[in-house]
């Protein structure tokens, strides 16, 4: 890190209240940039320490200014198992059975999970208590997973379900973006995809993407702005039109972008099946441009920021930072298969400050995303933060960890898995261990079959690419890879998936094992 | 049950959350419900079930939501930034279905948002003086974005072609005012695309920003595909001078973006070889 690398974000002679808290917030990150001696030893990240933050709040809870989380309790509980999961620490069978039964307890008897015991059903808590549960649970009894009722957590689903194709985060609830791919991941870990459930979500995901690239909260339905259509005839009980406009609601914000774009990436195989013709897009280069431009400059040791002109802060590490490799996807970027042999296994060696060998395909700067976490997202005291000074929390020690696992690892889809996970697909047991008493109305033919054959191959050939891992300041500092689309081990996210499509995975083999750490560790 | 992570809520809170739990369970719907839910909103609002569950319970009552809206205000005004608590006021504006309750809405969103200009989800200032105030506050640009192109013709500006020129004017000049302000450049791109104008038509204007030849590097970070108007020209020349750009980018004025501007290269150049 040298000084001519630090130029401060111009202000053209022409400040104001943005540009005052940018340069504040620039200085501040300066001063924790290692000094020119200390620079050769590389940040070093405090697994200790973290992993105490984390058992405390696990073991011991939380303190009472906590108490603005009591309606996101399976938040709290997916942050601390998904940080010892990302740090490679397993959980012993009691503190696993624990944390199953406190999941459990918040599941709502109409289906769904609320955010405490005795909480209505909502979405977003429902996506952390199934996360959680593929990290601590198991097939069999007392595993949990058995006891979640898919039935009536599909007709909670349901009757979420808007005329634009968006869902309500609950009864009486308004419509998010956060929520759409709350629903969608967990519809697809557990084998509860429906075209009833999926019709017109494309078509609400594209109406959210902006003038700027990423994504909106929501859109309008095109109603609101018919109001004074002379053609109309005062009912507004209505005929929604969905090609009217559907404007997006709110500026791009990288929380709303991954949602956006991981439920695009989870809705391909519906695309490809049920679109013949004409299918919604997305503007992809608009979107990748977007991601892009959110990493921090030096002066900012390259962390994102989650809207333009606003400040880096850690949690955009997974946000943004972890998007990006799903936005090459849909580009079809670097998949690795035109990545000469005689270039695998180049970058291993060069995990140091020097000699940094860019032989992977990745289009945001890792070394500069894992720096701001190493340099500016610790706190001294244990967890991970925004950025200083500000107390670290744990939702920020999450999703930095997550971050910084999203700038090690690149995990893409692998052809080759693909094929393996193929060869051992039983289509007649997906479709037996499907939601039970879940009759669609268009019935359960070919199409719907090949749609969870699709969505089981999709979702489960990602595979961290050979040769790319990178390690500011030392392997030392490995944390496990993260499956891009759900922020759960890929050996978690085998297992759940395995289990609620019924079928037994082909094991891995060495060159994509994604999760394993590496030889010696 | 010995549950994991467990949050120390102080006794006044758990003991109004464990009334709220055999509430719910019960079924009640009384006035002793509205107090108690207010209660526990006032202690955290981020409980949606106390929100949902209040707003079942004014409904069974048939209690004058007018009056809810108006306790409701300094609710808003404390907790901002609250999701629930602009819900909530969504939810009684749609069940009164009025025309005076909607005026009293918009005459008190403009109060609350003196309080924080920068809340995204309760626009009341114009974004004109939002951005008076603050050139690079981007949510008065998408505002903007929205209120001119995206929320139907208003009265005055049927003159499309007008619009748009009006548009580039207020914008070009909000950039020449500071140009490194990523939140205008990509107005300007968006109008541009929005309106399906050739991105041509401001070569001139942005010709001077894209130039690798600059004393000054700082407006150079900004100087992005939009900003680099060779690549929007025909021919094989204009490429090379647009990588000639995105080179200087990528190894000297934005390090960071590499990477993409090296992608950016790559795809230019494999689309003049097709």
């Amino acid at each position: 890190m040298t000084e001519r690398h630090l130029r401060s974000t111009p202000t053209d002679g022409y400040a104001t209240p943005t540009s005052h808290i940018q340069a504040a917030t620039e200085q501040i990150l300066r001063s924790h940039l290692p000094s020119a001696s200390e620079a050769n030893q590389g940040p070093v990240l405090q697994k200790n320490i973290h992993l105490q933050y984390l058992l405390r709040n696990l073991v011991q809870g939380f303190p009472e200014r906590y108490t603005s989380q009591d309606a996101s309790q399976p938040w709290l509980i997916f942050w601390t198992l998904q940080g010892f999961s990302v740090l490679g620490v397993g959980l012993d069978d009691q503190t696993k059975k624990r944390a199953i039964e406190t999941l459990l307890a918040l599941q709502h008897p109409e289906g769904g999970f609320g955010g405490g015991p005795g909480q209505a059903a909502h979405l977003l808590p429902t996506y952390a208590a199934v996360c959680a549960l593929a990290i601590v649970g198991r097939p069999g009894e007392g595993g949990g997973w058995e006891v979640i009722d898919r039935q009536k957590m599909y007709k909670f689903f349901m009757s979420l379900k808007q005329q634009d194709g968006s869902f309500l985060v609950m009864h009486h609830g308004e419509v998010d973006m956060r929520g759409i791919y709350c629903l969608i991941t967990v519809a697809t870990m557990l084998n509860m995809l429906t075209p009833e459930l999926l019709a017109g979500v494309p078509e609400f995901i594209a109406s959210c993407q902006t003038y700027e690239g990423g994504f909106g909260n929501a859109s309008f339905p095109g109603w609101v702005f018919e109001e004074d259509d002379p053609e109309r005839d005062g009912s507004s009980t209505d005929s929604f039109n969905p090609s009217s406009p559907r404007p997006p609601l709110g500026e791009a914000h990288g929380g709303y972008t991954f949602c956006a774009t991981a439920t695009w990436v989870l809705l391909q195989p519906y695309l490809r099946l049920y679109y013949p013709s004409s299918a919604p897009a997305i503007n992809r280069s608009a979107l990748l441009r977007w991601l892009t431009q959110m990493q921090g400059i030096p002066a900012e040791i390259g962390g994102f920021r989650g809207r333009t002109n606003k400040l880096v802060d850690g949690c955009y590490s997974w946000w943004v930072g972890g998007c990006v490799v799903l936005a090459e996807t849909l580009l079809g970027i670097g998949l690795g298969g035109d990545r000469r042999p005689e270039e695998r296994g180049k970058g291993e060696e060069h995990a140091g400050e020097d000699g940094w060998d860019d032989v992977d395909d990745s289009l945001f700067d890792r070394r500069a995303l894992q720096e701001y976490i190493l340099y500016a997202g610790q706190h001294p005291a244990g967890g991970l933060r925004d950025k200083p000074p500000k107390p670290s929390d744990s939702y920020h020690t999450l999703y930095c960890l997550s971050g910084l696992s999203a700038a090690q690892h690149r995990v893409i889809p692998h052809d080759a898995r693909r094929a393996e996970v193929l060869a051992s697909w039983r289509g007649d047991i997906a479709k037996e261990k499907k939601c039970a008493g879940l009759a669609a109305p268009s019935g359960d033919g070919e199409i719907l079959e090949n749609l969870r054959r699709e969505i089981f191959l999709d979702t489960l050939s990602w595979s961290e690419e050979e040769g790319t891992v990178k390690y500011v300041g030392g392997s030392g500092n490995r944390v496990n890879a993260t499956h891009p689309l759900f922020n759960l081990t890929v050996t978690h996210s085998e297992a759940i998936m395995a289990y609620f499509y019924g079928q037994t995975l082909p094991v891995r083999k060495p060159h994509h094992a994604a999760s394993t750490p590496p030889t010696g560790k | 049950m010995n549950p994991i992570a467990p949050i120390f809520y102080t006794e006044e809170y758990k003991d109004a959350t464990d009334y709220f739990r055999g509430i719910v369970k019960s079924g009640e719907t009384s006035s002793r419900v509205l107090e108690l839910t207010e209660h526990i909103i006032r202690m955290n609002p981020a409980h949606y079930s106390a929100w949902q569950y209040r707003y079942k319970t004014l409904l069974a009552l048939h209690s004058p939501l007018d009056e809810e809206l108006r306790l409701m205000d300094a609710l808003a005004i404390q907790f901002l930034k609250t999701y629930q608590v602009w819900h909530h006021r969504r939810l009684l504006l749609t069940a009164l279905n009025s025309v005076p309750a909607a005026e009293a809405e918009l005459a008190f969103i403009r109060r609350a948002v003196a309080v924080d200009t920068k809340n995204y989800y309760t626009p009341g200032r114009t974004d004109k003086e939002l951005l008076e105030a603050d050139v690079r506050n981007n949510s008065a640009w998408h505002h903007r974005f929205f209120v001119v192109f995206q929320s139907g013709v208003r009265k005055g500006d049927e003159d499309r072609e007008l619009v748009l020129r009006r548009e580039l004017a207020f914008t070009k000049e909000k950039i020449a005012l500071a140009p490194n302000n990523p939140s205008a450049w990509n107005y300007l791109r968006g109008i541009l695309e929005y309106t399906k104008t050739p991105f041509s038509t401001i070569t001139t204007f942005v010709e001077p920003y894209a130039s690798t030849s600059r004393s000054s590097t700082a407006e150079q970070e900004i100087v992005i595909d939009l900003e680099n108007p060779y690549l929007r020209k025909e021919g094989g020349a204009s490429t090379m001078k647009a990588v000639e750009i995105w080179r200087s980018l990528a190894n000297v004025h934005d390090t960071v973006r590499k990477k993409y501007w090296e992608h950016r290269i790559k795809d230019a150049l494999s689309s003049i070889q097709k």
